[in-house]
């Protein structure tokens, strides 16, 4: 179990910071570094102890400008004009991969996935066949794949929907799933719909407790939820504090990201501006896990002495660190996600008529539905 | 074609193999079978298709069976056309299973003890594996379709006539090519058509559904007071298994049966291996 770093724009620096050990891996991606790029990160950090290099191809969007995507050698080159659901075509594409994934060496890859129109149960099944095709592509035993799966929040909270995906996608040979949910929700907004999140919690357990490992992509604080229904992993990156997976992000200039600096509260749950961090740090609610982080104090100190100053370069490693921090500790049974989040809760009510936040949307209400889906959630 | 007919067929290929034809057998939906000694002195299934069944379902089926080398799945000795009257008949010769069919066997009032079901619920999972391995799917496992060798334990399963038979247009049209009798021992994917559901885990389901009523004498959904055809709509809707049974097999100790037969494929074992291992720690 543990954390995995989403490479995301000029990131791997982030990789190299002591105080960010605690991440068992990390994401590569094709978008923000061209191949060489990439096969540079591998030769540093493949070597690192018991730190995994995963490689997500990254074709969720192939007609999308990303990026350095185009430039990869697997990337097809007819992907505007072919036939998708051609088993030549992906027959190609995975060979291209497989070939590409052998040059870069120690790395598992993730099978491509598409986002799809609808998603169907040949969808699914199309995605386990991928696996299924990249597998036996790729012999190498220093080379494992991992079964993509890209699941809509929304559809998911269509009655039985869980059921059926999970008996789809358990009829892969690879037991291990890379889970990409695709949602709605805006960036800086938290995921507030207790029946998508009840979807995707029981979509996960099921899948779990067929035995599969589950990395959950594209998280952020809702890792809580994903860990509490039993992902083995979960990966983040510095712009996924903000932003979730949607497929507008793919219409988007490439390593955009909130460019207000947001800092982490465990104590609320809550990503907090400036102003809230300050309100809150004086009502002495920054949480035990806020205390420990070395990147709390460097924001505090540096704020202190010198009020207004920028601070997003480490409001991103601040959250950060809590992210790999909090998977550790619920890793360790040293976090309980329900009691955590109804503690959360209680806050946000305690300092309801005595804490104004700046941003009026940031109100904690988003843990109501986080904790119906804990309790509710059990297929 | 009537029985005779076929009979005369049977007849007219033993003796132009040196087969000694003993008798008729049983009649299926696509072929009869009969027992027949070949020159060796061991005995012989022969089953002759109906004519103008060398389709693509008998090629499946005689696929599948060539593809299958497992001591719990009937052998297939060879196979051979014969042109009779203008028609082709497809003809067979499988190693004869004097043990008789589990159809026979539960005729009685009897149920098979927790250790009978044990062993014979690993053999034929053993089996299962086999042909989930091979890409297969059974599609038909059911007490007609389970037969022992002559020691009257080893089960083997036969008839692989809807093997991978994935092409059933609808509900319907799947029952009728099934006949009568055999959705009792579906899953909800195969009963409702859901392909992209269907794996190795169908066979699963109806050998859950089988084991269960050979050690319980209760189908897994249903009710009291339900026929058949109330069954199989219940486990269309995928309303069970009811509580009489789950009570019946926990007090059993076979709660594997329960996770046999979950409504959908999810809900099962996803893997024969976890399936054995189930069965062999049951008791232990």
């Amino acid at each position: 179990m543990g954390a995995y770093h989403q490479m995301g724009h000029d990131s791997e620096n982030l990789l190299r910071e002591p105080a960010l050990a605690g991440y068992r891996g990390a994401i590569l991606s094709p978008v923000n570094y061209s191949l060489s790029d990439v096969h540079a990160q591998v030769e540093e950090f493949a070597s690192r102890p018991d730190f995994e290099l995963i490689f997500d191809p990254q074709l969720y969007v192939p007609t999308s400008e990303r990026g350095c995507l185009r430039q990869w050698p697997y990337f097809p080159a007819d992907v505007d004009t072919a036939d998708l659901h051609s088993e030549q075509w992906w027959g190609a594409l995975l060979d291209d991969l497989s070939k590409t994934a052998s040059e870069l060496g120690q790395v598992n890859v993730c099978s491509p996935a598409i986002l799809p129109k609808s998603y169907s149960d040949e969808y699914f099944l199309s995605l386990v066949r991928a696996g299924e095709m990249l597998r036996e592509r790729l012999r190498s035993p220093s080379l494992r794949v991992i079964q993509t799966v890209v699941a809509s929040l929304a559809e998911l909270t269509v009655e039985g929907s869980a059921m059926r995906i999970a008996s789809i996608l358990s009829q892969s040979g690879i037991d291990r799933i890379y889970l990409v949910l695709v949602g709605s929700t805006e960036p800086r907004r938290e995921l507030a719909d207790a029946e998508e999140l009840k979807g995707a919690m029981s979509l996960i357990r099921l899948l779990a407790s067929s035995g599969m490992q589950i990395l959950v992509g594209y998280s952020s604080s809702d890792m809580l939820l994903w860990r509490h229904a039993g992902a083995t992993d979960c990966a983040s990156g510095k712009f996924f504090n903000l932003r979730r997976f949607l497929k507008s992000r793919f219409e988007e200039p490439a390593g955009g990201g909130g460019q207000l600096p947001y800092w982490f509260e465990e104590t609320l749950i809550a990503f907090l501006r400036e102003s809230d961090l300050i309100r809150v740090q004086k009502a002495s609610l920054l949480s035990d896990s806020s205390t420990r982080n070395p990147y709390c104090s460097e924001i505090l100190v540096t704020q202190a002495a010198m009020p207004g100053s920028t601070w997003l370069a480490k409001a991103w490693r601040q959250y950060l660190w809590w992210f790999a921090d909090a998977e550790a500790r619920i890793s360790a049974g040293e976090v309980i996600v329900p009691a955590l989040l109804k503690e959360a809760e209680q806050v946000w009510t305690n300092i309801e008529d005595t804490i104004l936040m700046e941003e009026p949307r940031n109100d904690g209400k988003w843990l109501r539905a986080w904790r119906r889906a804990c309790i509710e959630f059990t297929p | 074609m009537s029985g005779p007919q076929l009979e005369e067929i049977a007849k007219s290929f033993c003796k132009s193999e040196k087969f000694e034809y003993i008798e008729f057998v049983g009649r299926g939906a696509f072929k009869e079978s009969f027992k027949a000694r070949h020159s060796d002195g061991s005995l012989i299934a022969v089953k002759v298709f109906r004519g103008g069944v060398t389709n693509a379902r008998s090629d499946r089926e005689i696929d599948a069976l060539r593809r299958c080398s497992h001591p719990q799945i009937a052998r297939l000795g060879f196979v051979k056309s014969l042109n009779v009257g203008g028609a082709t008949y497809l003809v067979t010769c499988e190693e004869y299973l004097s043990g008789g069919t589990l159809t026979r066997r539960l005729d009685g009032p009897g149920v098979l003890s927790v250790d009978e079901t044990r062993s014979m619920a690993i053999a034929l999972v053993d089996a299962l594996s086999h042909i989930a391995a091979l890409g297969l799917v059974h599609r038909d496992i059911k007490p007609d379709n389970i037969m022992f060798r002559e020691d009257g334990r080893t089960p083997v399963i036969v008839d692989f006539g809807l093997v991978r038979d994935l092409s059933a247009e609808s509900l319907t049209q799947t029952w009728l090519l099934r006949g009568p009798g055999t959705p009792f021992f579906a899953p909800p994917e195969q009963l409702l058509n859901e392909k992209a559901l269907i794996d190795w885990r169908a066979d699963q389901f109806s050998l859950g559904v089988v084991l269960s009523i050979a050690s319980t004498k209760m189908h897994p959904y249903q009710e009291a007071g339900d026929d058949d055809s109330a069954t199989v709509e219940r486990v269309a809707r995928r309303t069970g298994p009811t509580d009489g049974f789950r009570m019946s097999v926990r007090s059993l100790k076979m709660e594997v049966l329960e996770k046999m037969v979950g409504p959908w494929p999810i809900q099962r074992f996803r893997t024969p291996r976890q399936l054995v291992a189930a069965w062999a720690s049951m008791g232990a």
